[in-house]
This record gives structure tokens, sequence and C-alpha cells, in this order.
């Protein structure tokens, strides 16, 4: 039994090790391990039961995570509400599918799309929505201020929800998140619950670095820096609803949540 | 500069009156005006009418359901039930001895009501008719010796009261009455038969009275005669409050009483403190100290640990709480169950004499508090067939893994948590003296991090000035600075750590005063703050300010500056009337200060305090 715990921690440490700035397969491969061993099956003296208790909950896992996005889309429909504005920012496949079930439900909604320099994601999210025949406007990034009085509201998605209740997401996520909250529109951040990390980030330079080059399209002198970083933290104060596959929850649940998972 | 709103009535400054006040004592003569149902502090001159922060008391809901009694009363139904045990003794009996005249015009609308409704108004009426009468001036002098005669005389002498003073006297008898009935119904259940045969001759001496309901009334008129202090104690006692209120004198002079230490209070106090007790300081110790070769009941090593505690040697939650504990460990080495007697129910009440002991000489802490929770319930739980020496092994056993894992152990974890927050070419910020924070700060140093400290201070205790001398010599680069410069020295600041005496549920941190002023300067200059505590500090309840529960220390401590004799201006001056000293010892910082709370169940956000408090009493039962 217990060897069978150590290769499984093996085999989440090379999992993981593939891309260690992903905090999203980090959380998710420790929440894995977390909830797997958790159980007092691995007591059991008879290890065929055992072993088949351990596989049926790590497939229960599975199917909470892909089922995850189906849950959050659901959740989430009675926050859009005819006529209204949204905001997006960064392409995230859960607040697409949250977008794909209000068009498939008919609702009447616009939305606008921050470029999302470098990634070019808002060509890539605006591309989807167009295809759903969602009317769409996109922003460039500096833009969002000067557009925040007509948005009813912002929706992102996250790479890892953190222990304060913030969030860890593409970079830009922070300001948006400032403008909005200065100008009272909620922020709804769309995210699956094995995206819970343990992490706790004082301030934006407290996390790992995860670093991207950035292409100005016209060659920078060498004596310039570019600041690279990909992501930024959300602080929880900034942050009014979570839609995770555990419910709504308010930022704070967060740290409930991972306790009563860890501890 | 504006003009200043005129106060309504001169008002005493020093006398702050806040809060729902009872009505006022009935053995005043005359009914005191209702407009102002002043409940005026011993030493409060001020007798007149509303403060500005007085609230008067609310009026009893019931008074706008019955209308004010005139003389001929309502004959209760016989058939309804009463809702008071004492009426329902009479009530067969009652009935016979009524003449069925002299219904009440309201009758109708009684009946329409429920039956328990009825009796319960019934018996209001009643009371508000019997009680006033003690306390009105203008009723014909009534010997109030005899208690159920008196009752029922008084009952049968009532002439017409006039309509406006009866509804006034009739709203607080309604109130007292209630609150009496409620009394008299708990006292029926104690008293028992003692209480019915006393009313029963009273009974058929009044034709026109109420049954039932003038038992209740003559019971309740007794308890009244023994002043109005019980009833008010036994509904208080209805409502448990976690702490002595020291302001209620008869509550202290009960526990002065019982007490080993004797204590004198301090005259000159601050009155929006008078809740919290203070002491002379300075006057038990020699006679404490004399008395230890004589104390029976009182165990040598407590009252140790309990003369550490009154001189000030011993501070610091962990320390305060280790030493206690280890003082437990020797009386349960020493224990030996008397005849006759449980050692679990023995143990505990000794231990709970102890506890007090250690409240005389200094107000517990919250860890104490948590930690003296768990010894009772470890001692609860003891199997009864187990053997007395088995018994005390394990408890002492059980206090080794208390200390061990929610202290030292827990003290580890902390620092292995924090030293990943602190980078190199960091500021550390810390006040006073905590351990947590010490120990956070030498392992950090001692795995190479590069960064300074900067020790903030405070008189009077000057507790930053020892830890100080031990980072220094350990090489940690450190500065040091008094409370008045904090927001002089934050902008350097990177990080702020913190210690705690206690984590409160809404997340709000209890700690030593200064630390909320620490904490606010640096949510200003937007630098992070991390309150390092353990879990065994956390407490379930709520505390919103920093008055409703503290510590008062030694006044003289701030008026006098040790070694500085040309500085000692007020001397002498702390005796005199118009200055009143305070020096409080904990604060509370909100949770909107808090960054993070780091603890050995990792770090959480200060709304996490309540998950782990539920989680952690609900797995090991308090452990």
């Amino acid at each position: 039994m217990m060897e069978l715990e150590i290769e499984l921690k093996k085999a989440s440490d090379s999992l993981k090790s593939w891309d260690t700035t992903s905090i999203s397969l980090t959380a998710g491969c420790d929440l894995f391990m977390r909830y797997v061993t958790r159980t007092s099956a691995l007591e059991y003296e008879d290890f065929n039961s055992a072993k088949s208790r351990l596989i049926e909950r790590a497939e229960k896992f599975g199917e909470i995570s892909y089922k995850a996005r189906r849950i959050i889309a659901m959740l989430s429909q009675d926050f859009i509400f005819d006529g209204c504005t949204i905001l997006v920012h960064g392409f995230s496949r859960v607040v697409l599918e949250v977008l794909k079930t209000a068009a498939q439900n008919k609702k009447l909604f616009r939305v606008l799309c921050t470029e999302g320099r470098p990634d070019r994601t808002g060509l890539r999210l605006s591309n989807e929505l167009a295809k759903l025949d969602v009317p769409v406007k996109l922003l460039i990034d500096s833009a969002v201020a000067y557009s925040m009085d007509e948005i009813d509201m912002v929706f992102v998605g996250a790479d890892g929800v953190v222990e304060s209740g913030g969030i860890i997401n593409m970079m830009g996520t922070y300001q948006i998140a400032l403008v909005a909250h200065s100008m009272n529109k909620p922020v709804y951040v769309a995210a699956e619950s094995y995206k819970f990390a343990r992490l706790y980030p004082l301030d934006q330079k407290d996390m790992a670095p995860a670093l991207r080059p950035i292409d100005f399209g016209v060659p920078i002198p060498s004596k310039v820096e570019v600041e690279t970083s990909a992501r930024d933290y959300t602080p929880p104060q900034y942050l009014t609803l979570l839609f995770t596959d555990l419910g709504v929850l308010t930022p704070s649940v967060v740290s409930d949540e991972l306790i009563q998972l860890y501890l | 500069m504006e003009p200043r709103r005129n106060p309504r009535t001169v008002i005493d400054p020093k006398v702050r009156q806040v809060g729902f006040f009872a009505p006022p004592d009935r053995s005043q003569s005359g009914l005191p005006d209702a407009a102002s149902p002043v409940h005026a502090s011993s030493s409060s001159p001020s007798g007149n009418s509303l403060s500005p922060v007085m609230i008067p008391p609310p009026r009893h809901h019931s008074d706008n359901l019955i209308p004010p009694l005139p003389s001929p009363r309502s004959v209760p139904h016989p058939a309804v039930p009463s809702s008071y045990t004492a009426a329902s003794e009479f009530s067969p009996t009652a009935a016979s001895s009524y003449s069925s005249g002299s219904r009440f015009p309201g009758d109708g609308d009684d009946v329409s009501f429920s039956p328990g409704r009825l009796a319960k108004e019934n018996s209001v009426k009643v009371m508000a008719s019997s009680v006033p009468t003690v306390s009105l001036v203008n009723k014909p002098p009534l010997n109030i010796a005899a208690t159920d005669k008196a009752g029922a005389e008084v009952l049968n002498d009532r002439p017409k009261a006039p309509k406006e003073k009866m509804s006034k006297a009739e709203r607080r008898a309604l109130q007292e009455s209630q609150r009496a009935a409620k009394a008299a119904a708990k006292a029926e259940a104690s008293k028992g038969p003692a209480g019915t045969p006393g009313a029963a001759p009273a009974k058929p001496a009044k034709a026109a009275s109420r049954k039932s309901d003038v038992a209740s009334a003559s019971v309740t008129a007794s308890e009244k005669k023994g002043g109005d202090r019980p009833t008010e104690k036994e509904r208080k006692k209805d409502v448990p409050h976690p702490r002595m209120q020291y302001d209620d004198t008869s509550r202290v002079e009960k526990a002065k009483r019982r007490a080993v230490v004797k204590q004198t209070e301090a005259r000159n106090r601050v009155e929006l403190f008078r809740h919290l007790p203070q002491y002379e300081h300075g006057s038990q110790l020699p006679d404490l100290e004399s008395k230890f070769f004589q104390l029976d009941p009182m165990h040598p090593a407590v009252y140790k640990v309990g003369l550490h505690y009154l001189s000030g040697d011993i501070s610091g939650g962990n320390a305060r709480c280790i030493a206690m504990l280890q003082a437990f460990q020797e009386v349960i080495k020493d224990y030996s169950t008397p005849p006759e007697k449980t050692l679990s129910r023995d143990l505990t009440a000794k231990i709970s004499s102890y506890v007090s002991f250690f409240t005389e000489c200094r107000p517990l802490s919250v860890s104490m508090g948590n930690a003296i929770r768990f010894l009772k319930s470890r001692i609860a739980k003891l199997p009864l067939t187990m053997s007395e020496s088995e018994a005390k092994t394990t408890l002492q056993s059980d206090i080794d893994h208390f200390i061990n894992e929610k202290i030292i152990v827990a003290d580890k974890v902390i620092v292995s948590h924090a030293v990943t927050k602190i980078r190199d070419g960091d500021v550390l910020l810390t006040y006073g003296s905590s351990s947590a924070v010490e120990m956070i700060l030498q392992r950090a140093h001692e795995l190479g991090k590069q960064f300074r400290v900067v020790l903030v201070d405070s008189r009077p205790k000057l507790e930053g000035q020892l830890l100080l001398r031990r980072l220094v010599a350990k090489g940690i680069s450190c500065t040091y600075t008094h409370i008045n410069a904090i927001s002089y020295i934050m902008h350097e600041a990177t990080r702020v750590f913190l210690g705690a005496s206690a984590v409160l549920s809404n997340g709000t941190v209890y700690s030593r005063v200064g630390t909320a002023c620490v904490a606010m300067v640096a949510h200003a200059f937007d630098v992070p703050v991390l309150v390092c505590c353990e879990a065994y500090k956390f407490h379930e309840r709520v505390q919103l300010d920093s008055i409703c529960s503290n510590e008062l220390g030694d006044p003289h401590a701030i008026a006098n500056v040790p070694g500085r004799e040309q500085l000692n201006f007020l001397d002498g001056c702390a005796k005199s009337d118009n200055l009143q000293l305070l020096n409080l010892i904990y604060d509370v910082m909100p949770s909107d200060y808090v960054s993070m709370i780091i603890t050995d169940y990792g770090m959480v956000p200060p709304t996490s305090v309540p998950v782990i408090v539920r989680e952690y009493r609900r797995e090991h039962l308090w452990m």
C-alpha cells in the first residue's frame, strides 16, 4: 500500500515537472493525491479492494473535473441577464463554456473582449464567440477603463485559486479587477475546484515566476529591459464571486475548502 | 469653531451611562418619575434625567396588551389552566371561594384568547395590581412584614388608584411581575410544597381577589421583599455571562469572600473600564509570600506560579500557559482521591479552585483558558474503571502531549511556514516581544537570508528591549524605535510580523496594546501584516472593540519613568480626583489589517479562523 502511494507520488511529480509554472497542474496533482489517498481504504488488509477503492476515487475525481465546466456553466446562468454587457479577459475554456451555454439558452447579451497581448487571446475568443452569434467587440488592453461604464460584469477564468481567495491569472487581470472594483462592477471568476492551490502570495512578486517572451514587432535596443511575466495575482477583495463546481462561493470559502481537504 | 451643542442637562463628564438599565429600586420612596428612569451608579453625582448616552429601558410589550386595571378586576375563567404552577394548585379551591359576580367588563375579550394566555394576562393584571401597591406612597401604608398575608391584604385594601399613576407604576410593575412570576415559577419548582401551604391560608381570606394569581403574587411579593437583587440575579443567571463584570458590586463581594489573594481595589478608576478589575499594585506580594508555608488547600507549585504572575516574572501567552500546565502536572502527581469521592469530580473542583486563584493573581489569558478547558475535558473523559495511578499518569502524559504538540511543535511549524515569506533584502518590522516572531527571525537568520529587523517598542513595559538584546547577540542587524515613530519608519518596512495573545472568530487579533496601531499604519502603507499565532490560542468568541474585555495594568507605571527623576511630574498627582490613569494591557486589531495568519495549520486568511475552530474542536473535542 505504501509502495502504491510512493508510485503515485512519483508519477505526480514527474507530471508536475513537465510544466513547473503551471499552477493548475500542480494544484490538480496535489488535490488528486490528497483526494485519492485521504480514504480509509488504505487501511484495508485486502490489497485488491483497497486498490479498487483508489481507482474508484480516482475516476470520480476525473469525472468531477470533466463535468466541472458544465456545472460551472449551469451555475452562472442566473447571473447573466438579458441585455447585459460582459467583459472577458484571457482565453478560458470555462468562461467560453459559460457564454456558450448562455447563448444556447437564448439569452441576449454582448461581450467586450480585451485583446490580451501578447498571447492574442482576445482574438481567439472573439472568433469563438462570433461563431456562436454573440455580438462581440474587441478592445485594446488600455481601453478597459474607458469602456467600464457600459459594462455590467467582468468574467475571467483562473490559472490557480490561492488560499487567500485571490486568483492567479493572465497578466492584466489585476488591472481590470481594480478598475471594476473602483467603479463598482462585479468581477466573477469561473474556476474548477482542482485549481485550488495551497499558495498564499503576499504581493505580485511573491509567486514563482512564469516568463513569456514578448514580441513587439520591432527590434528592441539591448539596453531596454522588458517585463515578461505572464501572470499576476488579484487579491480577494477585488473579486465578487467564484463560480466553481462546488458551488457559487465567496473568496473566503476557498480556504475553508482547502482546510477541509488538506487537514 | 462651531458652537458646542448644548447639553440637555448638566452631566458629570466623568460618568458615562451607557446601555439599558433596570427600573429603579422599588424600595425607594415615591414613584420615581417615569421620565427619568435613571440607574445612577453609586459614585455618580448626577441624579437627573437622561444623559445623552442613556437609552431608556424598553417599555414592556405587555403594556399595550392590557388596559390599565380599574378596581373591579376580572375573575379569571375557572376552567383556565394557569401557566404558573403556583396558580394551578389553587384553581380548584379558589374557584369555589369566588362569587360569580363582578365580572370584568373586558371578559368578553378574554374568552377569545387562548387559555394559557388568558391566565397569563390575568396573573399579569393581578401582579400589576398587587405590586404597585407596595411601592406607591399614596396607598394606605401596609404592613409588609408578613409575606403571604400582606399580599392578600394588599389586594383587599386596594383602593382605586388614579389612572395615570397606575399606568406608569403598572408598566414597571408588569415588568417586575413578569420577572417575579418567572422567578416564582422557578422557586415553586424548587420550593415545592413549602410555598403553597403558606399561600393557602391567605387565599380564603380574600373574597374579591384572584385565586392562584394572588398566591403567586404573594410568593413573588415575598421574593421581592428580599430585595430586587434576587430576582435580578436570577434573571441574570438565565443568561450566562462569560466574564465577571467588576462593576456589579454584589458579585464582586461574593468573589472577594472566596478570594485567597486580598486585593485592594484601586480608588481612582476610569469610568469606561469599571467592568474590569483594577487593584492596587505592589501591595499583596509580601503578604502572600509570608503565607507560603501555611497554605493547606493550595498546592505550593500553584502558589509559586501565581506569585510569578502577580509580580510579572512570567509573561507572554505561551510562557504563562506552560507554567500553569506544569504546575497542574505537579498537582496531579501529588493528588490522591479523598474517600467517598470520584477522581474526576474532585480533581476538577480542585483545578477550578486553583484557576480562580490564578485569576485573582492575574486575569487568565485565552491560551490559559483553552488549556484549562482541555484539561477539564480530559479529566471528564477518564473512564471510571481506571485506577487512580493510571489516571494520574494518563493525565500527566496528556498535558505533556498538549504542551509538545500545541506549543512546541506548533511553533516549529509556524517558523517553517513563515521563513518562506522572507526574501533576501527584506526589512522586517516587529512590535514588542513575541516568542513566535523571535523564533522566526532566528531561523531565517540561520538559513542565511539577508534581512534586517526594525523593532518597535513602547512604554511602560519596554518588552522589545529584551528581544533586541537577543537578536543583536545572534548577529541580526536591528533598528530600534518607539511606537511614536511608527509612521516615520513604516515606509522602510517590507513585511510586518506580529504575535498575538488570541485570535477571535471574526478574525480580530487580540494582542499587546500598540499592536493594532502598528497594523493600522502598516495597512495604510500597504505593507503586508503577518500574524503568527498557534492554533490553541484561537477562540470562538467575537470582540468588536478593546473595551468590553481587556486587562488593566498598574496605572502608576505610566506616571513614573524609572530612573529619570526629573520627568516624574505626575508624582503624587495620581491620587487627585481630576486625574485618572489608564494602563491597558491588550488591544484588538480588526481583521482588515491582517494579511495572513500563520498557524500550525498553515497560512490562512483571517476569515478562516472560525473554520479551524470548528474543524479542530469537532475532531479532537478540543485538542
